[in-house]
């Protein structure tokens, strides 16, 4: 565990109390290390968005522990986690998830402003727009840009502060099965050129073809976590 | 600029009607308060400015219950004597029984107010001579101006005609005069003499059988500041103890009429404060249907890294471009309307002519007050939003 750059330990998630209590997740661990491609499936309910905000620190768990770099997330303060979110992590929602009120570049370079290191962050933003090919869309309003284009937004907006894991909860659910495809092979190819972590929540696990790990959730539990062989799909 | 500054005004300035709702209440506020304030005041300034004119002039000079044995023009020449001192002029007051005779019948007979003044002097000191609207100013020494709600008692007699005065001298006994009408004076509001008579101050001294009597001095100023000035140079030339003189300020001798109208000015000016707060009930509104439309963009603020304070101060931002906007359009308005009643020496219904002045300290005091309040207004939506849970928020947005 020593080289992971995430490791789950323990992670039970309980929404409700007494007897109204629900397990969403039940005593979940496993680690990922720094470059791997992981997916996270599971049928509608079996907890794997759940999961995935726990990493996200998005959500707290109920027991048990997230470790991002070797830190025990548990004891930040709200403060510190969202530093830590805006630092470490990248997101990338299933609707885009781009402020409309802001243009493609501005809501690109939103996290570095955040983060108040925005120095070179426009040239960054732009280089990153260009590697995803909306270099002509940049000044257009958010909502002015199609499902697929703001999808790729997103993915910039996710790398701007070179995170250390990328989070995508259902990236392609919202897409055309050709900018679906276009939206994974990017994912992808910068998985390999930058070498962050992404962890994928997904329905459709042929899509993403061969990954790194592929973890299953079933009724909050990982039923299946393991470094597997996914054949292509043509 | 700080990004939570661009994304606060992204946010308000791309929802125009939301803005401008706000902005409309903020300004519409302080239009009130400006429209409150320019009615109200400039009532009581032409009031303040009447009495000076008509009546007590900046200092009045009169001796504790009883008559000015001392020379009136020698008090006169003293004044004058004073680089603030414009004029002065002696008054006697009494009162009379008076009728008119018209085509042989005597109309009405009853007791009006009768101000005795120096003709030459009083059209100094005062400006009762302006409102002589037909005919002229007291003269000669059986000429007499009616105001003109004793001339619409009388049967309105032209100038010209006579009426019959009786009055009751010092000993008690009845003096009965025949004078000319030479004018008919009317003031806007009638808060000047419309309601006396005015004649020779000579005249009434001797019908009176009061020589050498004056009731008051009044003393114009050619610098209204210096009017505690004057007043303590006269009452230490001429001291209480010896001489029981009383000189007042305008505050001092119209308060009376000033003091009730001022308590109304305060009220209306509360009225004008509780408008406004009730426009900071709209900008609550208003910025709550604002985070609420926001939720999914706070959500998404948090999950990439924006704090609990960086939230709030987005929404306090739209705020203060809320009570900007407002205090601007607000004093844009509310100086257009003082400048028009100035210009136009806006009246209403026929009364006396506002006297308007630009009070910039109290547009800037209230336009500072409703910037604060849009601000503080933005304060509970803004910690609404900060409790947001990103999870939610992008859930349910």
């Amino acid at each position: 565990m020593a080289d992971s750059v995430l490791e789950i330990r323990n992670v039970d998630k309980i929404f409700g109390e007494g007897e109204t209590a629900v397990y969403a997740l039940k005593n979940v661990s496993f680690s990922i290390k720094k470059g791997e491609f992981i997916l996270i499936v599971g049928s509608s309910g079996s907890g794997k968005s759940t999961l995935l905000n726990m990493i996200g620190l998005l959500d707290r768990p109920t027991n048990g522990k997230v470790f991002i770099d070797g830190i025990d997330t548990s004891n930040l303060n709200d403060n510190q986690v969202s530093s830590f979110r805006n630092s470490k992590l990248g997101f990338i929602f299933q609707s885009s998830n781009l402020l409309s009120d802001l243009t493609v570049l501005e809501n690109v370079i939103l996290p570095r402003q955040i983060q108040r290191t925005d120095a070179n962050a426009t040239e960054e933003a732009k280089s990153l727009l260009k590697t995803v090919g909306l270099e002509n869309q940049m000044n257009k309003y958010a909502n002015k840009v199609s499902g697929g284009q703001a999808q790729r937004v997103a993915i910039c907006r996710s790398l701007i502060n070179k995170p250390a894991i990328v989070l995508a909860d259902e990236p392609t659910g919202n897409l055309d099965s050709v900018s679906a495809q276009t939206t994974v092979q990017l994912m992808k190819s910068l998985n390999r050129k930058l070498g962050h972590i992404f962890i994928i929540v997904t329905h459709d696990r042929p899509q993403f073809g061969d990954v790194d790990k592929i973890i299953t959730i079933k009724d909050g539990r990982i039923v299946d976590d393991e470094m597997m062989e996914i054949p292509t799909v043509n | 600029m700080d990004y939570r500054a661009k994304v606060g005004m992204r946010f308000i300035t791309r929802r125009k009607g939301s803005l401008i709702a706000a902005s409309l209440a903020v300004s519409i506020a302080i239009l009130v308060v400006q429209v409150n304030s320019v009615i109200f005041q400039g009532l009581y300034n032409a009031i303040v400015r009447d009495q000076i004119n008509y009546r007590f002039g900046h200092v009045y000079i009169t001796r504790n219950e009883n008559f000015i044995t001392k020379s009136d023009k020698m008090l006169v020449n003293w004044l004058e004597r004073i680089p603030y001192v414009e004029a002065a002029a002696p008054r006697l007051d009494s009162t009379a029984s008076i009728n008119s005779t018209g085509s042989g019948q005597t109309v009405r007979n009853y007791d009006v107010p009768v101000i005795g003044v120096d003709p030459v002097l009083d059209a100094q000191a005062s400006k009762m001579y302006t409102t002589v609207g037909d005919g002229q100013y007291v003269s000669s020494r059986n000429s007499i101006v009616l105001g003109s709600l004793v001339a619409r008692d009388l049967g309105n007699p032209h100038v010209g005609d006579s009426v019959k005065l009786k009055f009751k001298d010092r000993n008690g006994l009845d003096q009965l005069k025949r004078f000319t009408i030479v004018g008919i004076t009317q003031t806007a509001g009638s808060v000047g003499l419309d309601n006396s008579v005015i004649m020779n101050i000579d005249t009434l001294r001797e019908i009176l059988g009061r020589p050498h009597e004056t009731q008051s001095i009044m003393v114009r100023l050619n610098d209204p500041t210096k009017d505690q000035v004057v007043k303590d140079l006269f009452l230490n030339a001429f001291p209480t103890r010896s001489d029981n003189f009383k000189a007042q300020t305008i505050e001092e001798s119209a308060e009376t009429t000033l003091s009730g109208f001022r308590s109304g000015i305060a009220l209306i000016n509360l009225v004008g404060y509780f408008g406004m707060m009730s426009s900071a009930f709209a900008v609550v509104t208003i910025q709550m249907m604002q985070v609420t439309s926001k939720t999914r963009e706070i959500g998404i603020m948090r999950a990439i890294g924006s704090k609990r304070k960086d939230i709030l101060m987005i929404f306090i931002f739209q705020g203060m471009v809320i009570g900007a906007i407002g205090a601007c359009l607000g004093t844009v308005f509310g100086v257009s309307y003082t400048v028009y009643a100035k210009e136009t020496h806006i009246t209403f219904q026929g009364s006396l002519a506002l006297e308007v002045t630009y009070n910039w300290l109290g547009i800037l005091q209230t336009d500072i007050l409703a910037f604060v309040l849009a601000i503080v207004a933005s304060i509970y939506p803004a910690y609404k939003a900060t409790k947001l849970q990103p999870v939610e928020a992008m859930r349910f947005g």
